[in-house]
């Protein structure tokens, strides 16, 4: 499978701008429809017997001061279901909700299936504790990925990050679907997925771009991808299956659980291929050495590859400790095998070993060996 | 010991985590707690203020009211109702599964203060006037105002409060043996008996009357004296006596509650909730089982097992923690599914690299898991601090949704590396499985078929 993504990158950058611009105008100028959790007041849900016009509703609303606009009607479920969800002002207390609930029943007959009533008070405490955990998440990611991998790779997966919440929550304001308490907790799900994601790539290219040989940072970033493109894609599966049973069968709660998973997930398993590792190779191409490596590469040293390689393998560095800078470019000299072309080259680096420092024993490599 | 026996044992490990797994499962079904979207029931939070200006909330007075709110909740016999303290100053009180749930709510809002006075002269008029409005069960009187009376008005109306329901043993509602008229019944310490007696004798003729939430009840005169029990007439109907009786044996709250949040979930929801929820997991199960063999050729069943492994580990935990499912935290259960089918899959994805790579199979067993390990442990971890957060700063339901994550990540992390792991490296030993296209590997160069170690 062919597949570059770092060449291509200008597409994606621009598509994910694109993409990100969209999110934030349906944002500033739809603005988001937050639940009753949030904002406060009271969610009646009915279930009549029979068809019942809004206007009857409105009506027996009408004598508990609730009629005109005071009340927001909305059909539920099924059509011939004949149910209904009637949004009012908080009912603060046990007596009120008992006399709406009375009246309605007296009314128009049927039974009550739930009502919700929050307060300003309450509300205000859940929007204080869902921005908190927000902000929390991403602080322990960003000292988590820091700790990880090099800084550079945390600030590139935060703007991944970045950019995928933008989107979900982009989408929400485009489609107009309810924020609830839930919402946010699939969003920050969500969030450790695309980090995980993201990570899965890094890892990857990090484990490379020990032994990068004969090749610039770019061309690495972008064999990196195609060899965990296999794996990010199947985890995206495993990850949607459930969700997709879930949109399938599951109630109205568990369906709005699954939507923002799924609206979640979908911008995170883009970013991480498509964003964040040509994003990466973009910046990390700005350093010194690799523009050196680049220069080299380009002017096309391939010459001793094919006798240096069986020694050098052998002599593997040992592991390295995660998160340290790259620093071992002494390896630069003929790694890379059967790697001779230059330049923009698209042929994807055998995974010869991609696993630093854990060759098996000696005895297993000589039935390898023959050429 | 060799790694052989280190492996078998721990198999042995996995296995005895099932069977205890199941032994906590099925004593009965009704080890699965379920909250109240499921089972339907209210849940309501109130919170606690000064019965009057200036006074501060004490912890005392914390502790006191919780008290009297699980007396009352108890009183309503439902089991499995609680009462939590959240924040200092709010208390979150479940009740699922009941009938009735807005006589909950009222219930539980009550102050309940109970007192005697003794109607002033010239009062009685006006007394009696706000007695019919409560028996009307009117909400405000003719001038719009509430009926309850103000500060003022009650020290007008009706004096000193000369007792209150402090002053209480007992209370049971009952209906009179004459009139048939339900009633409630209430017998007073016999530390108090004394002065209640005193007073009755003092204001013999006079009426004394009975005030509920500076609600006037009744106002009976006194015949004789009265010492250690008496009645409550006036009480619109048997139901109303009983849960006056409830609360008053409770006692009446040092606090002033304010609703800040309920929900009332009817039973029919919460089955239909329950109904679907399950078929959602069935359904999930199903997808990645066909995922497995689909991809995975015979090593999906494999994935089988050790999915089996792992839902059973998972199940016994949930319930030997007691946690309570609600459908965030079903949602959870539903997406771990898909994270444990995906710790199998990076492992056999690693193997299927290794082998392309060209190592034998066996050895692609063997070590396919410790590289790939390191991966699905990063996402686990990273899961696991984002539902850590949402945990500690979570609203209730969410909280559920978060602590079911972060358990089924601890026993995808136990199932990987007590089962997994070793059920691998034992396999990787017998010749039969040591066939690449059994885990779907095709096309490989001559050196890695049948290699044998």
């Amino acid at each position: 499978m062919k597949f570059d993504v770092i060449s291509t990158k200008k597409f994606w950058f621009a598509l994910s701008i694109a993409m990100v611009v969209i999110s934030l105008g349906a944002l500033l100028f739809r603005g988001l429809n937050f639940s009753l959790e949030f904002t406060g007041g009271t969610s009646i849900s009915w279930k009549f017997e029979e068809k019942v016009s809004v206007e009857q509703i409105r009506e027996t609303m009408g004598k508990f001061g609730l009629g005109g606009s005071k009340s927001i009607i909305q059909p539920l479920g099924e059509p011939g279901e004949n149910q209904v969800i009637i949004r009012t002002e908080f009912l603060e207390t046990a007596e009120r909700q008992k006399d709406v609930a009375d009246g309605i029943q007296k009314d128009l007959g049927g039974e009550r299936i739930s009502i919700t009533s929050v307060g300003a008070a309450w509300g205000q405490q859940v929007t204080n504790a869902a921005a908190i955990a927000l902000m929390l998440s991403i602080a322990a990611i960003l000292i988590y990925l820091s700790i990880r991998f090099e800084y550079k790779m945390a600030l590139t997966a935060v703007v991944a990050l970045a950019h995928d919440m933008v989107i979900a929550v982009g989408i929400y304001a485009l489609v107009g679907r309810e924020v609830s308490p839930a919402t946010i907790a699939a969003f920050l799900t969500v969030l450790g997925y695309s980090l995980y994601d993201t990570i899965v790539v890094f890892h990857r290219i990090l484990e490379n771009s020990r032994n990068i040989g004969k090749q610039t940072y770019s061309q690495m970033a972008n064999s990196s991808v195609q060899q965990v493109i296999v794996r990010s894609m199947n985890t995206s599966v495993t990850t949607l299956l459930p969700i997709t049973a879930i949109l399938l069968f599951g109630g109205e709660t568990l369906k709005d659980f699954a939507f923002a998973l799924l609206v979640g997930i979908i911008p995170a398993t883009y970013s991480s291929v498509f964003l964040a590792a040509p994003l990466l190779a973009t910046i990390k191409e700005q350093e010194p050495r690799f523009v050196a490596l680049r220069r080299r590469v380009e002017a096309g040293e391939a010459g001793e590859v094919r006798q240096k390689y069986q020694r050098k393998k052998t002599a593997g560095k040992p592991e390295q400790a995660p998160g340290r800078e790259v620093a071992d470019l002494q390896d630069e000299r003929p790694e890379a095998e059967g790697a001779g072309e230059t330049g923009g080259q698209d042929q994807p680096v055998e995974p010869r070993q991609p696993w630093a420092g854990t060759r098996p024993a000696s005895k297993k490599g000589k039935k390898r060996k023959k050429r | 010991m060799s790694s052989k026996q280190k492996h078998i044992i721990s198999l042995a490990i996995a296995f005895i985590a099932v069977a205890v797994a199941a032994f906590l499962i099925y004593p009965i079904d009704k080890t699965a707690k379920l909250g109240l979207d499921l089972q339907g029931g209210i849940q309501i939070v109130e919170k606690a203020v000064p019965q009057n200006k200036g006074e501060v909330i004490t912890p005392e007075k914390l502790d006191q009211a919780k008290f009297i709110l699980e007396q009352r909740v108890n009183g309503l016999g439902v089991s499995e109702s609680t009462v939590e303290v959240l924040q200092d100053d709010q208390f979150l009180i479940q009740i699922p599964g009941i009938s009735d749930p807005d006589r909950a709510f009222d219930i539980i809002g009550q102050t309940a203060l109970l007192e005697f006075a003794i109607v002033q002269p010239g009062q009685d008029a006006t007394v009696d006037a706000l007695i019919g409005l409560r028996e009307q069960k009117a909400k405000v009187r003719a001038d719009g105002k509430p009926i309850a009376m103000t500060d003022a008005e009650k020290t007008k109306l009706l004096g000193k409060t000369l007792v209150t329901g402090a002053s209480l043993a007992d209370a049971n509602a009952s209906f009179d043996t004459q009139s048939g008229a339900p009633m409630v019944n209430f017998q007073l310490k016999s530390t108090d008996a004394k002065k209640f007696g005193q007073i009755t004798q003092a204001n013999i003729n006079k009426r004394l009357a009975i005030i509920l939430d500076r609600q006037v009840i009744s106002a009976p005169t006194i015949q004789s004296q009265i010492t250690d029990s008496g009645q409550i007439t006036g009480v619109g109907d048997i139901d109303e006596a009983k849960d006056i009786a409830l609360v008053l044996d409770a006692g009446a709250l040092p606090v002033r509650l304010v609703p800040q949040t309920n929900q009332i979930v009817g039973p029919t929801l919460g089955a239909e909730s329950l109904r679907q929820a399950l078929v959602a997991a069935a359904a999930g199960f199903v997808l990645v089982l066909t995922y497995f063999v689909l991809f995975y050729r015979a090593f999906g069943v494999l994935g089988w097992v050790s999915l089996g492994v792992f839902t059973m580990v998972f199940w016994g935990l949930l319930t030997a923690v007691g946690v309570t499912l609600t459908l965030p935290g079903i949602a959870g259960a539903i997406l771990m599914i898909g994270i444990a089918a995906d710790s199998s899959i990076i492992i056999f994805e690693r193997i299927k690299d290794e082998m392309r790579a060209g190592k034998s199979m066996r050895t692609s067993m063997e070590t396919g898991f410790s590289h790939g390990f390191q991966t699905f442990l990063d996402a686990d971890l990273v899961t696991f601090v984002t539902a850590a957060v949402l945990f500690y700063f979570g609203v209730s339901t969410v909280k559920g949704f978060a602590l079911v994550l972060m358990l089924g990540i601890m026993c995808d992390l136990f199932s990987s590396f007590v089962f997994k792991r070793s059920a691998l490296s034992l396999l990787s030993r017998l010749r039969i499985v040591r066939k690449p296209w059994l885990i779907g590997v095709r096309g490989l160069p001559a050196k890695s078929k049948g290699e044998v170690a």
